[in-house]
Formats: structure tokens, sequence, C-alpha cells
């Protein structure tokens, strides 16, 4: 607290001069700290408002929205596709985590912190890794499974790769949820499925909610292990924009395709945080 | 766990619970409940992961015809030709780390002590998180000669043609990445230290820089170890940043490397060996990084 009005002293008791600094130099060092602040805030957005900028300028001079001509017409195709894997991840996500969080923290099972740690495996190996592994256990070690260059593959992909994300912040909301409400439903004679879908998923909301933003923004913009297991026919956003940074070079229409992406995923965050808050993100990704 | 009060009747059905049979029956839908994660996990983490460690013994990619010839040689050649490679990605995610450490640190103090826009600053900080390819790309072009941020450079005495390509620039474009995870792992472990013992520090006529060595750092520095390690481990596996913002020499990092190892040259033994050792090193990191950071994850 920046101590402006004393507390109040037994008579006789004095703080030492100069304890806290001259209240000039005070003030200097509270401007320079909103002003570090500020200056990382800035250089956090400065790539995107540059992308975006850019995305504008027309190549024969001054503004326009050709660029994004192509982010309407064949960049649409991949927006969807991704948008269309980013729900299925989230599915499968949630069809994993919400059984996985009650067996953790509602069951009594043995060797629960080895499993969770396992669980956590493709979390941390890094992603060339893990898509490496996954290009050569897809195309022989899984051969009877149709996972090469497919929809399924990559899928199965995000859901290892993004579902302990998941998982925590429903852990998290699970621990703070007391049992008195299952119990009390059960006293009252719901059902075990009318205790679930009506009092605890309701309760769990927000938590699940954190995973389910975690997910998008992650498998949204995933771009590496779709790189080493994608086909050509299967081509995500994400790995489009990698591509033209590749092939297309620094083009308007790339920074188009890449602001998209960006407003997209940043959209979603906002919204989130609108509707839920960052309480149940303490700790993860996020906050 | 919080203990939570609770009437003698249910102390009585706990007991109860608590027999060897409701035990055995309990664990038993317990692993049930966990069997979609754990086949998962088994089919596309685990097995993936042991067979890329058996490829990786196989020479270049004799393994995936009728007679895999099974070699230590990937290793032998790392250790020979690309150990340059595995210093360089320990190099770049080190200085990365160090330059999140020093700026992160005293942003996330502030950003825990002193100011009350924090909402502002999270959603912000949103935009680093969503991936290194768009950072990348939007540094790439504000240091473009007629960029943006050219002018500003060059009034502050640097020429920004000289920043692209630079390993100063990849290390940059990593630490932004990586900066909120220091920052988030710094707030919670300042979240653990009372504020009141930094006042009575200083009310007791310590310097500010006598509180932190004294009072602040002892009693968050687990944290905050956490936090670089973190920012280590994610920027070992960097991919897209020394692409797009550095040259030759930072270009020269093993994710980079396996990845044309595998698809251009189709040397699958040889990227596996690399991906081993990347896998490797960031186990190892994370694996400090939890012991530290008390179990971030669920324990």
């Amino acid at each position: 607290m920046s101590g402006s009005r004393p507390i109040d002293l037994p008579a006789g008791v004095t703080i030492p001069e100069g304890a806290g600094g001259s209240s000039s130099w005070k003030t200097v060092r509270t401007v320079l700290q909103h002003a570090y602040i500020w200056i990382w805030l800035v250089i956090f957005v400065i790539p995107f408002l540059a992308t975006l900028v850019y995305s504008f300028e027309s190549p024969k001079g001054g503004y326009s929205l050709e660029a994004y001509d192509f982010v309407k017409g064949a960049f649409l195709e991949n927006l969807v596709y991704s948008l269309e894997l980013t729900l299925m991840a989230i599915i499968g996500n949630l069809l994993i985590s919400i059984p996985a969080a009650y067996a953790i923290v509602r069951h009594n099972v043995p060797g629960k912190r080895l499993i969770l740690s396992t669980l956590n495996v493709s979390l941390y190996a890094p992603a060339a890794v893990m898509g490496l592994s996954l290009l050569i256990t897809y195309a022989y070690l899984l051969d009877f499974m149709p996972l090469t260059h497919s929809t399924w593959g990559l899928l199965a992909a995000y859901v290892v790769g993004t579902f302990p994300l998941m998982l925590l912040p429903i852990i998290v909301a699970l621990r703070d949820m007391p049992m008195v409400y299952q119990e009390a439903a059960h006293t009252l004679g719901a059902s075990r499925a009318q205790s679930l879908f009506r009092i605890e998923l309701p309760l769990l909301g927000p938590g699940i909610g954190a995973g389910i933003l975690m997910t998008f923004v992650i498998v949204f913009n995933e771009f590496l292990v779709t790189l080493f297991i994608a086909g050509p026919e299967n081509q995500t956003a994400a790995l489009r924009v990698y591509g033209l940074t590749r092939t297309a070079g620094f083009s308007q229409s790339t920074a188009a395709a890449a602001a998209t992406m960006q407003l997209v995923s940043f959209v979603v965050v906002l919204v989130f945080f609108k509707l839920v808050g960052s309480r149940y993100l303490k700790g993860t990704y996020f906050a | 766990m919080k203990e939570i009060p609770v009437p003698v009747s249910l102390l009585e059905a706990e007991a109860a619970e608590t027999s060897p049979r409701r035990l055995r029956r309990e664990s038993f839908t317990g692993l049930g409940l966990l069997t979609p994660a754990i086949v998962i996990v088994i089919l596309f983490s685990l097995a993936p992961l042991a067979y890329l460690v058996l490829v990786s013994f196989t020479r270049e990619s004799t393994f995936f015809f009728n007679n895999p010839v099974y070699t230590g040689g990937n290793y032998r050649t790392i250790v020979n030709r690309y150990m340059p490679h595995v210093w360089t990605t320990i190099r770049l995610a080190t200085l990365a780390s160090i330059v999140n450490l020093v700026f992160g640190f005293p942003f996330a103090y502030i950003l825990a002590r002193k100011i009350s826009y924090r909402e502002l600053v999270r959603t912000l900080m949103v935009f680093p998180l969503v991936g290194p390819l768009y950072l990348a790309f939007g540094l790439y072009y504000v240091l473009l000669p007629n960029g943006p941020g050219a002018p500003i450079l060059e009034f502050l005495g640097i020429n920004a043609t000289s920043l692209l390509f630079s390993e100063p620039m990849t290390i940059f474009g990593m630490a932004l990445f990586t900066f909120p995870f220091m920052v988030m792992n710094v707030v919670a472990a300042l979240a653990n230290v009372d504020p009141t013992l930094e006042e009575a520090a200083s009310t007791l006529g310590a310097e500010s820089w006598q509180t932190f060595t004294r009072v602040v750092f002892p009693l968050s520095w687990p944290g905050i170890l956490a936090g670089f390690l973190m920012c280590f481990g994610w920027n070992l596996g960097v991919y897209v940043v020394p692409i797009l913002l550095g040259s030759t020499p930072q270009q020269r990092v093993l994710s980079l490397t396996l990845q044309q190892k595998a698809m251009s040259q189709f040397d699958y033994g040889l990227a596996a060996a690399m991906g081993v050792v990347l896998m490797v090193l960031a186990f190892s990191v994370t694996w400090i990084s939890l012991r530290f950071s008390r179990g971030a994850l669920g324990a």
C-alpha cells in the first residue's frame, strides 16, 4: 500500500525518516513502473497490429481490402476445416477429461500420481517430436487404422496433446465443489444421471469452459504436429499460413490470413473472459 | 486438501465406505472412468514415443522395409556431426529464458503488487500466446527496411535491417512467445509472499533491493525457477522463429533439422535419434520444473 495516510501511532513512536523514500522519488518510480508495463503491452500487440496494417496495404499504394478476398475465397475452406477440427477436438477432450477428472478427484485409484504424469507426456514433448513419432506410427505401427493423412489422425494428435489442459481446470473445479450437493441430490431422490447433468456439470461449468478455451486456442493455431501428419488433402488454416510464409513469402494475402487467425482466437478469448472471467484459469495456461 | 467439518452421521457412513470391498469397487470404477484417457495416451503418445526410440536405432529408412538394419550409428552421427545443433538448441533456449527472467520478473512484480488494470494486461498477453508463427511473422514485417519499426529503431540508433535474420532477434522472438509463461509463474509465486512482509521490511528501514534479496527472492525462488525451466522447455522445441527471424547459425536447431532429415531426406533413423535427444532434454527439464512448482498439474 502506498501509505498516503500514516497509521495512528502510539505517542512517542516514530517511523524512521526516509523509510519509504522521498515522495518525489516515489512518484517517479510509480510512473516508471506503469511505463514499463505499457511498453510490454505495446510489444505484445505490435506484431499483430503490424500484420493487420500490412494486410490492408494495397500493392498499388493506398489501402484496400483486396487481400481479404483470399481469406474469403481459397483460405475459407482451410478456416472452416480448422474450426470443424477444433470443435471435434473439444468434444473429444470433454468426453475423455470429465470421467478422468471424476476418477482422479472422487475415486480411490491406485498409482494416481503416476497415471496423472503419464497422461501429460505429450503435453511436454516438443511438437516436432510428437509430429515425427506420430508420422511413423500412423504409417506403420497403426497402419490398420485410417490415420495417415486423415482427419482422424489429426484429431487423435490434437486430443492426446491438449486433453491434459482440459483435465486440469476440471480437476480444480471438481475439488472446489463440495460433496454435499451431490449427496443432497442423492438424498432427495435424484438418480446418478440427474445429479450429474442438473447439479454437477453446471457447477463445473467454468472449469469446463476454461478447458474449452485452452483447447480452442491451441488446436486452432497448431501447425507443427500438423505439418508432419497432414496430407495435401487436409490442410488446416494454421498450416496453410505457415506454408504461405514459406512459399508466398511476405504477401498481403499471407498477412490477411495471419491477422484473421489471430483475430478469431482473440475474440474467442475475449468472449470467454466476459462470460466466465479468468478465475478458473488460475495456475493454467492463461492466468 | 481443505478439511471440511462433517456431521457425525456422515463420518459413520464414511467409515462404512472404507471397508476393503467397497474400496476395491471404488478403484475399479475409477480405473473404468480413466480408461478412455489411458487408451488414447497409450495409442497416440506412449506407443509412438517408444516406436520413435526403436526407429532411432535403425539405419536411414531401412526400418520401413522388410529388413531393418539395427545400429547405434545415428547417435554416433549426432555426437560426431550434430553436436553444434544440440548446443545451438540449448544456447537459444537458455538465452531466451534469461531474457524472460530479466524482463519478466519486474513485469510480474509490478503486475502483482502495483497496478489495478490486471484484466487488460491478461487480455493483451493472449496475443503472444496465440503462437510463435504469427509473432515471428509480425516481427519480420516490423523490421523490414520499409516496415513500421525501421524509423523507431533508426531513431534509437539501431539499424533495423541488421536486426532481421540475427541471433538477438531470434532470441527476442522466442522470448516474446514464452514471456506470459514466465509472468504467470512469477505472479503465482509472489501470491505466496505476504505483502505485509515487504512492508514490514521497508518500515524497519530496509532498502528496496534489500527487501528483494532478503525477503521476496528467498520466498519466491521455487516459482521463479519453475517459470525459467518452463520457458526453457518450451523454447527447446523452437521451430518457426529461427526460420523467419534467424539465419543459418540459428536455424541449426534440433526441431528444424529433424524435420528436414525426415521429410526431405527420408533419413528416419537419424531424425528419430534427434527426436529422442530432444525428448530426453525436454522431459528432464519438465521433470525438474514440476519438482519446484510443487506439481502444478493436479498433484
